[in-house]
């Protein structure tokens, strides 16, 4: 019976366990130690292009309100949300809920950058390759702060990680010159340290970063510095392997875009998704609804041109056959646009964009939701248009300047294989502004429903031409003292006092 | 053992031989046997007295008696401790056969608390003890299900009304938490935590709830414990006993809905273009069937002086009464406990089950397009449509958004859930010296679960698009428990001291893995070959564990049996608390005055007991998530170059304050006992104040860059107080009859004292469709959940409005609501509080009669006060779905006096038009049993045979126009159940059952 004493004295210890009781976590990821090489550092930049590619930013959030506020795109459905339609009809108020959502994401986008560059302070690796890795975040800090700074002006202006909350909460917003002054020293970096070419359009490279100081300039009116980046790129097409596409179909073909090399940078979706990252919405919200061609369910007629744009546009241009859909397929026939609103009525009787609609390839969700499409941010033909109404404005007349736009033109008339005469090259000595005109109108049709036209709009001041009575979507409601910038979120501005006041006109 | 048992026989034979050789001329022999009413079987060691002598005897082993009494007006007095004594006058008899009936109430009634057991009387705090029988009484899935109505101060209910397995919520003395999970802890044979077993196997289940009781269980008591003892054997010889019932099933209630003519004539008002389909549909029965339980128990038991055991299985199976749902359950227990030596004890205790449940989607958090459960979308799908179209298609809704039809959701859809339990224990105890004893345990538990969904591409709108979506997901928990504790007992000058002192180690590892495909070439292989699926979904997996590490103690102190004090404290270090509040103390003291064994009462006939009962202390609430308060990058999906790449981004600073939230509980309690406890009341007052209550703070800057801007700060406070009344009465109490009552009545009111800045919190409950996002709120000095809308005032008449009413869009016709702020238009500024979801009080009433070998129960129960907001009627009322026939009596300019607004499609707005009195008192069980009397089944080797018929929830009786009064959309979830209190949105109906049951026992 003795034995019996010990035998239960062992079974207690085994049983009693100690413990520090420090979490573990297996699953989670800890920011402590998270950074020990450039593999990390891109995990990092990749957090910040994954937050890109989500429902708040590119999905949706953002691309939507930058399309609806353009003379290009409208709303085709009037019933949709609100907020929507206060973008297009310049109705916002300091709490839209498209800014309410972009907002947090853009500043998550930076977060993500901010811990990347860093934590390659913790790197112990070759420079070049450290630095290579770094120059990413610093490019798309850059890039997330060029969508803000264009959009709002003056915004809150971090570069560092939080660790303070308490401090963090009470910062002022920094003046937009200084902005855009960070930008170009983010960019300068990013060019320095960038590889000339990547395995993939979605990383950036040193043209990537010289065509971002190209726009940045035009947008601040530094013609010079403007024309210098894009020269620069222009001058060194075959080093950094950027041509144009052969066919301008090709760029808005899913299942073609990754052979191209005509796109700086691309943000990529795959046709998966998880929850909203990875979903993008272009081709539901600007979808036919009801339209059985490509199989993907119709769209939601949210977003569409008016028919002016469809009527202004020269049909003798193989872009305008590209980017709009002019029939749908709707109980199995073929139906001219006038048709569309007897299919749905939430439809509009205009030809509707197509870019998006076509060819989305594998789709994760129904109506083209969560496409495998890649968007370019920038693409070489607008490079070229850069150069081009840069050297207009320091040297008007140049023959040069014209050579520019001819290429962008002399590869739209290749129409599927076909050779056509149109679009003609460009008059040879226009006046500097009968250039600037047509340089921007050829941006209009080139880089249609691209989401470059809203930022054309405020950085050229032509808002009260274009949403006028004879423009292609007159908006009564355009106040140029307001609408060139939107409103901070009316709640962030209660969290911290010191943003006060908002922008001019909320 | 037979032996002993000879021996016994033995010396009662002497002693009466004794007895008769005192005895006068004209005694008699009579001999009998006395029974247990609660299962027919001999009670061995039962006093025998003849009246007025000192006379006496017991019963042997098989409860038969032989007594010598002095003549025939000899009155025998039967008495047996935990049972109600019986006098007998002999009369010409000389065969008395007794039966006793279990006086549970009895004060010397052993009740466990946590780490031992006290006697009832002994008792300082606040605990409820549920009978067996009352968990018994008719077959429930789950016993917490059978405590509804049982036990003062504690709320239980379905979180989604009769679907068969699902769960339900026990709630005791109120939400002290907003966002911390508010149910009870349940204790099987001191297993914390665990499954609570199915009622047939459960001989006691205890409710604990104040602090002075829950101290013990620290961090986690402060919603209250649930202590759930097993059966055990009995040394005697090995009983049997089979317990079987059916219940046939069906709906309880159903909505009258507009038929396919009124229908049309509805949507043609609203478009005068609609097309009336061909058909004429009732969805409700279509998808509404009759259902069935079959509920089988076998339990072994019995054990010799050593070893006693007891074994059970169980089998359980529900159809549901919405087609294509179903549970079924297979399960065991045993329990087997040796005496090494008189000093040494081991047992072993061992459970295990598998639920397989059928699900149909019910209670969606969304119907838009391609979403939406049956019953809400039976509700509001075109009438006029059939089943299929033409092309043979099923077909979707006509109007609103696109929806699959119910009948088509309920068949084709798959959505089944596996989960394998088992629970295995060990303890040993031993005596080291006299009055102190050592008692370790160890207990491992684990849960397998896999959820299996399917919903095929011939559900258009649903997963049409995506050709079948198929998903799978795997949950393993394990729990691993180690304690140990040193009890120690004596007697200190004229009273009793005992001491608990413990250490426990609890280890909880939750791992969770899931996948998903869609695009299926065929719908036939379900979600069993994911592989098939053209796109996979994005696979998850996650880990979780949580250490807890505690020491307890407690002391008792009895004096004179007059004074009682008991001390108790709990440190529990866990986890995952914070860094800097890695451990936490919860102290509680109590005192009782048993006042009936002061000089002045104790000889009082009237008062048989009185008792004070004062308690305080600290209890906490496991309010912290694993790793929630550690710093994180979160991973997201992302792509670089068409591939799918690793990507992190900042998810939240650490927050090594966050503490555990306290709540600081005060109680009062009295327990009378009238005429020899023929009456037993028991009142109790507390108040409990939580602090520390988690909020999320969102005043961070959403530019700060993380994803989570939510930062989670102790700075709430809540309080709860109520009180609480438990009455038995024992009516009658005669050979052939007893009726006993037993009453409990509960009030509790919770209030909200303190949020982040006194700013209300503004919260969201409504279907994802509905477009809202402020249905309900916190505001300090109000209940939690209180609806937040418009005040509905009637239908705009158009000229001139009422005073301080507008409408949206002041259209005659229109829904008319309060204009608070008085400025001519509604706006979001001119809503308020328009309902309180808080029951103002609950009760449960049963009565038990027994008349000869039959026997009848009566039970209700139900609540007073507590708002209900039907999200059903609004989705009803809104145009774009089937209406009620209230639409028949919408506002026209012909029909003008009516409080229906005219027909038309409008935003699903929150407003008192969908805000229903929730009081209800329902016939719970309705019981009538006949036990077959002893003397004709034991010839067949029968010791008890009971026949019962019973009907539950077979009267109901509220104002609430909906189907059922408990309703508890949106509330599961540790927020939820807080928070979303009284919402009906597509609940599974709930259940009106007849139970057909057989007990026997061999």
């Amino acid at each position: 019976m003795k034995n019996f004493k010990y035998i239960f004295l062992m079974l207690t210890f085994l049983g009693v366990a100690c413990s520090d009781l420090e979490e573990e976590p297996v699953g989670l990821l800890s920011p402590d130690g998270f950074f020990n090489s450039p593999a990390d550092v891109q995990t990092a930049v990749n957090g910040a292009i994954g937050t890109m590619a989500e429902e708040g930013y590119w999905g949706r959030k953002l691309s939507l309100p930058i399309m609806l506020r353009s003379d290009m795109v409208t709303i085709a459905d009037v019933g949709t949300a609100a907020r929507r339609i206060d973008h297009n009809q310049f109705t916002v108020q300091a709490d839209n809920g498209m800014i309410t959502a972009f907002w947090p994401r853009s500043y998550q986008i930076i977060a993500a950058t901010n811990e990347a560059i860093a934590g390659a302070a913790d790197v112990n690796a070759p420079e070049a390759q450290l630095n290579a890795a770094t120059a990413e975040a610093y490019f798309v800090r850059a890039f997330a702060y060029y969508n803000l700074v264009r959009l709002f002006g003056a915004v809150p202006y971090l570069d560092t990680p939080v660790s303070n909350i308490d401090e963090a909460a009470q910062i002022s917003k920094t003046p937009e010159t200084e902005v855009y002054a960070n930008i170009i020293s983010d960019l300068e970096y990013a060019k320095q340290w960038l590889p000339d070419t990547q395995p993939s359009t979605a990383k950036p490279t040193k043209a990537t970063a010289a065509g971002y100081l190209a726009s940045v300039y035009l947008t601040m009116g530094e013609y010079q510095k403007a024309y210098d980046e894009a020269k620069y790129i222009i001058s060194n097409e075959g080093k950094f392997g950027l041509t144009l596409a052969d066919d301008f179909q090709d760029l808005f073909n899913a299942d073609k875009q990754s052979g191209l090399n005509e796109a700086l940078f691309t943000l990529d979706f795959n046709g998966f998704r998880a929850g909203n990252y990875g979903q993008d919405y272009q081709a539901a919200l600007t979808g036919i609804r009801g339209n059985e061609a490509g199989g993907i369910g119709g769209g939601w007629s949210v977003a569409a041109p008016t028919v002016e744009v469809y009527n202004t546009w020269d049909g003798r241009d193989y872009r305008k056959a590209v980017s709009l859909d002019t029939i749908g397929i709707f109980k199995g026939n073929v139906e001219p646009f006038i048709n569309f609103p007897n299919f749905d009525s939430r439809n509009i009787a205009s030809a509707y964009i197509a870019k998006y609609t076509r060819f989305p390839g594998l789709t994760s969700n129904g109506n083209g939701r969560g496409s495998s499409f890649n968007y370019a941010m920038m693409r070489y033909a607008e490079v070229l248009l850069i150069a081009a109404e840069a050297l207009n404005e320091v040297t008007p007349g140049t023959t040069e300047a014209d050579g520019y736009v001819n290429r962008v033109r002399a590869r739209a008339r290749n129409q599927a294989g076909t050779m056509s005469m149109y679009p003609l090259d460009v008059t040879a000595g226009l006046s500097k502004d009968a250039f600037r005109t047509m340089v921007l109108e050829e941006r209009k049709w080139e880089l249609a429903f691209e989401f470059k036209r809203w930022f054309d709009i405020k950085r050229r001041k032509m808002g009260d031409e274009v949403f006028g009575p004879s423009g292609l979507e007159p908006q009564p409601n355009f106040s140029a003292a307001r609408d060139y910038y939107l409103p901070l979120p009316a709640d962030e501005l209660q969290r911290n006092p010191n943003l006060q006041p908002n922008n001019t006109g909320y | 053992m037979s032996n002993k048992t000879n021996l016994v026989k033995g010396y009662l034979l002497l002693f009466l031989v004794f007895m008769s050789a005192l005895g006068y001329a004209q005694e008699k022999n009579v001999t009998g046997k006395v029974l247990s009413q609660d299962d027919n079987m001999g009670l061995p060691g039962v006093n025998i007295l003849v009246k007025g002598t000192s006379i006496g005897g017991s019963t042997d082993m098989d409860g038969s008696y032989s007594i010598t009494v002095p003549g025939n007006d000899a009155v025998l007095i039967f008495s047996y401790l935990g049972f109600f004594p019986q006098e007998i006058t002999v009369g010409s008899k000389s065969t008395i056969d007794v039966v006793l009936a279990a006086d549970s109430n009895e004060l010397d009634e052993i009740v466990v608390v946590g780490y031992g057991a006290v006697k009832k009387s002994d008792i300082t705090g606040s605990v409820s003890s549920v009978k067996a029988e009352e968990l018994t009484a008719f077959p429930v899935l789950s016993a917490g299900q059978a405590l509804q109505g049982r036990a003062a101060g504690v709320v239980v209910q379905s979180n989604n009304g009769g679907e068969p397995g699902a769960p339900i919520s026990i709630k005791i003395r109120g939400n002290t938490s907003i966002s911390a999970s508010s149910a009870a802890l349940v204790v099987v044979d001191g297993f914390v935590g665990a499954t609570m077993p199915q009622s047939a196997d459960i001989k006691s289940m205890e409710v604990l709830k104040d602090a002075s009781a829950t101290a013990i269980y620290g961090s986690r008591g402060a919603n209250g414990v649930i202590l759930v003892t097993t059966k055990k054997g009995r040394a005697g010889k090995m009983s049997i006993e089979l317990n079987t019932s059916y219940s046939v099933q069906s709906v309880s209630n159903q909505l009258d809905l507009l038929d396919a003519n009124q229908f049309a004539a509805y949507q043609t008002a609203i478009n005068p273009s609609y097309v009336q389909g061909s058909a004429n549909t009732d969805w409700q029965d279509l998808i509404y069937t009759g259902g069935a339980v079959s509920d089988t128990q076998l339990a072994f038991s019995g054990g010799t002086e050593d070893i006693d055991y007891y074994v059970s299985g169980n089998y359980f199976n529900q159809e549901g009464v919405v087609i294509n749902s179903g549970y079924e359950r297979f399960s065991f227990l045993s329990n087997l406990n040796a005496k090494i030596s008189d000093k040494f004890k081991v047992g072993f205790n061992a459970v295990g089950s598998r639920n397989t449940k059928d699900g149909v989607s019910t209670q969606a958090n969304t119907g838009g397009r391609g979403s939406g459960d049956v019953i809400s979308i039976a509700y509001r799908f075109a009438p006029d449509l059939g089943v299929t179209d033409a092309n043979g298609n099923y077909t979707f809704n006509s109007v609103g958004d696109d929806v699959d039809n119910p009948y088509a959701i309920a068949k084709e859809s798959i959505d089944e859930t596996v989960t394998d339990n088992y629970r295995a224990n060990f303890y040993a105890d031993y005596q080291i010296i006299e009055g102190l004893s050592f008692k370790t345990t160890f207990g491992f538990s684990t849960l397998n679960r896999t959820r299996g969904t399917f919903k095929p591409s011939t559900l258009i709108t649903t997963a049409g698009a995506q050709g079948g979506i198929a998903t799978i997901e795997n949950t393993k928990m394990s729990d691993i428990l180690s304690e140990n504790y040193l009890t120690y007992n004596r007697e200190l000058g004229k009273g009793n001291l005992t001491a608990l002192l413990g250490y426990s180690y609890q280890k909880i590892k939750n791992e969770r893995n899931g996948a998903g495909a869609q695009g299926f070439i065929t719908n036939s292989v379900s979600y069993r070959n994911l592989g098939q699926g053209a796109v996979p979904l994005t696979p998850s997996s996650s880990l979780s564990e949580t250490e807890i590490m505690s020491f307890f103690g407690r002391l008792n102190y009895d004096y004179n049996d007059k004074y009682l004090f008991t001390f108790t404290a709990r440190q529990d270090g866990s986890s995952n608390f914070a860094k800097n509040e890695k451990y936490a103390f919860f102290p509680s003291g109590a005192f009782g005055w048993k006042i009936s064994n002061e000089d002045f009462l104790r000889d009082n006939n009237t008062v048989s007991n009185l008792k004070l009962r004062l308690s305080y202390g600290v209890t906490g609430n496991p309010s912290i998530a694993p790793y929630q308060s550690l710093a994180s990058f979160e991973d997201i999906y992302a792509v670089v170059g068409d591939e799918t790449v690793g990507a992190v981004v900042p998810n939240q600073l650490s927050n090594p304050d966050l503490k555990w939230e306290s709540s600081y509980q005060s109680n009062i309690g009295v327990d009378l006992g009238l005429f020899d406890s023929r009456i037993a009341i028991s009142l109790d007052y507390y108040n409990i104040d939580t602090k520390d209550v988690i909020l999320g703070d969102t005043s961070a800057p959403e530019y700060v860059g993380f994803l989570n801007s939510t930062a989670l700060k102790n700075v709430g406070e809540i309080n709860n107080k109520g009180f609480e009344i438990t009455l038995t009465t024992r009516n009658f109490v005669k050979e052939d009859f007893t009726w006993t009552t037993d009453f409990n009545f509960s009030r509790n009111r919770n209030t909200v004292q303190k949020l982040i800045g006194g700013e209300d919190i503004f919260l969201d409950s409504a279907p994802g469709h509905f477009l809202q996002d402020e249905t309900h709120i916190l505001r300090e000095g109000e209940a939690v959940g209180q609806f937040f809308g418009y005040e509905y005032r009637g239908v705009n008449q158009g000229g001139t409005l009422p005073e301080g009413t507008a409408s949206f869009n002041n259209v005659p016709g229109e829904e008319l609501f309060t204009d608070i702020n008085d400025d001519g238009v509604i706006t979001t500024d001119d809503r308020k509080i328009i309902g309180d979801p808080n029951q103002d009080w609950t009760f449960g009433f049963n009565n038990s009669f027994r008349y000869k070998d039959f026997d009848l129960g009566v039970f209700f129960q139900g609540a007073v006060g507590g708002d209900i907001f039907s999200y059903t009627f609004l989705e009803l009322a809104s145009g774009g779905s089937n209406a009620t026939t209230e639409a028949l009596n919408a506002w026209t300019p012909t029909n003008t006096n009516t409080n229906v607004p005219s027909a038309a499609v409008r935003g699903k707005r929150i407003s008192s038009r969908f805000v229903y009195d929730g009081t209800y008192v329902r016939l719970k069980n309705l019981v009538l049993g006949y036990n077959l009397d002893a003397s004709l089944i034991e010839k067949m080797g029968i010791q008890n045979l009971r026949l019962a018929i019973s009907a539950q929830n077979l009267w109901t009786i509220t104002d609430y126009p909906g189907t059922d009064p408990e309703a508890s959309y949106q509330s599961s979830g540790a927020q939820n159940s807080n928070v979303n209190n009284g919402f009906e949105y597509g609940n599974y109906p709930n259940i009106k059952s007849v139970t057909f049951s057989l007990n026997f026992k061999f």
